[in-house]
């Protein structure tokens, strides 16, 4: 039997004046047809990665005032439906980098060793559960505390990856006028966020 | 085979006895840095970025060749271009960028190598720009074939030497061409007409 579990939908790189760095989506698994499709328009995906900016902006307010600090992981920023949901991480220049979140996006097969290490090791908590109960259970609860903090680790470095490159010019991405910005060509960066997307998993310590 | 080892060993007893380490990314960044301005000052005309960064290189070779030869101890000739050729790739690249390029593809008459490099410390993270030139034209790298060239021009080589394949081009290696022009006889100074 089939499992459903949690993937990368879209994946987002957000520039310091707010401008869309980088977005990839990624598809997610049909059960009405038993293909990947995107679960939702591009259109949708800029739109809801805009509506996390003012969430960004206001933990960030809350973060400074509370004197905790002024970037990291931001954790849950938005949970859109009942399978979408949006995490967040800010870099202390301003960087923001959104992982959307499909709670049922991936379909995992069968029993046992075939595949999907990471989706049965969250099964195997819930002992008592069929493997679809399992997964049900974990998409109404969202995901564990920190599990997302390996996503943004790798996007992170992949980022940094892009700075040290000397023809990539961070102002014309994010100039210090304040708005607008170039959007990232690097094929390189394109083909981490690639891996990034479609290799994370619950449970995955390493991307 | 023996003088081929012996010059690896002489090379990694030097990197790790009498050499000043410095951090890598300040290298890469700086070097990097450079070629990128010199793109922008010569308004991505890569041909002439190619010539300026062998300019740079020769310049950088007339003056590296002494401190070769003087932590290196050598006190003798290389007894032939082959010779030469181990002393560059595991000596010199050893001691000064700590790479030891594999030397390949000899020609029939000894006297043009290929240096292959597995590794590449001044192109890490580096991506070409995309603007469908770079591509094809630039050697991202070239300084190197200026030292080269600058290094054994003052040990009475000329030499001419060029890249013919980059991995940042997308090419499987990075290989630099090494050609023995002639040796330099200790030559009478023109005479003025």
């Amino acid at each position: 039997m089939a499992t459903l579990i949690p993937s990368i939908a879209c994946l987002g790189v957000i520039g310091r004046n707010n401008n869309p760095l980088h977005i990839q989506i990624f598809p997610s698994y049909d059960p009405s047809t038993n293909t990947y499709v995107a679960a939702r328009t591009s259109l949708q995906f800029h739109l809801l990665l805009s509506s996390t900016l003012d969430v960004f902006d206001l933990r960030a307010r809350r973060n400074a005032a509370a004197g905790v600090g002024l970037s990291g992981d931001f954790g849950l920023l938005h949970a859109v439906d009942d399978r979408l949901a949006a995490y967040g991480f800010e870099t202390n220049t301003g960087t923001k980098f959104v992982a959307v979140v499909d709670m049922r996006g991936r379909r995992v097969d069968g029993r046992g060793g075939g595949g999907g290490a990471g989706g049965h090791g969250g099964g195997g908590q819930q002992g008592g559960l069929t493997q679809g109960g399992a997964a049900a259970a974990a998409s109404s609860v969202g995901l564990r505390e920190g599990e997302m903090k390996v996503v943004f680790k790798a996007m992170q470095t992949a980022y940094i990856k892009l700075l040290q490159n000397p023809f990539f010019d961070p102002d014309e991405h994010s100039p210090l006028s304040g708005t607008g910005g170039k959007k990232i060509t690097s094929k390189k960066f394109a083909e981490d966020m690639r891996r990034i997307g479609e290799n994370w998993r619950p449970g995955v310590t390493a991307l | 085979m023996s003088s081929a080892s012996k010059a690896s060993r002489l090379g990694e007893e030097i990197w790790k006895t009498r050499i000043e380490k410095v951090n890598a990314e300040l290298v890469v960044l700086t070097y990097g840095t450079i070629v990128a301005q010199i793109c922008k000052d010569f308004e991505n005309d890569y041909a002439e970025v190619n010539k300026q960064l062998d300019r740079m290189g020769y310049n950088i070779g007339l003056r590296l060749i002494e401190d070769y030869l003087a932590k290196s101890n050598t006190m003798r000739r290389c007894s032939n271009f082959r010779e030469t050729a181990e002393m560059i790739a595991k000596v010199g690249f050893k001691i000064f960028l700590n790479v030891t390029p594999t030397i390949t593809n000899w020609t029939g008459d000894n006297k043009q190598f290929s240096l292959v490099f597995d590794e590449n410390p001044l192109a890490d993270f580096v991506e070409l720009p995309d603007d469908g030139r770079a591509q094809d034209q630039l050697w991202f790298s070239n300084i190197l074939c200026g030292v080269l060239r600058g290094a054994l021009e003052m040990v009475q080589m000329q030499v001419e030497t060029h890249f013919i394949s980059d991995v940042l081009r997308g090419h499987d290696t990075t290989e630099m061409r090494v050609t023995l022009v002639r040796y330099i006889d200790d030559e009478l100074p023109p005479e003025d007409d």
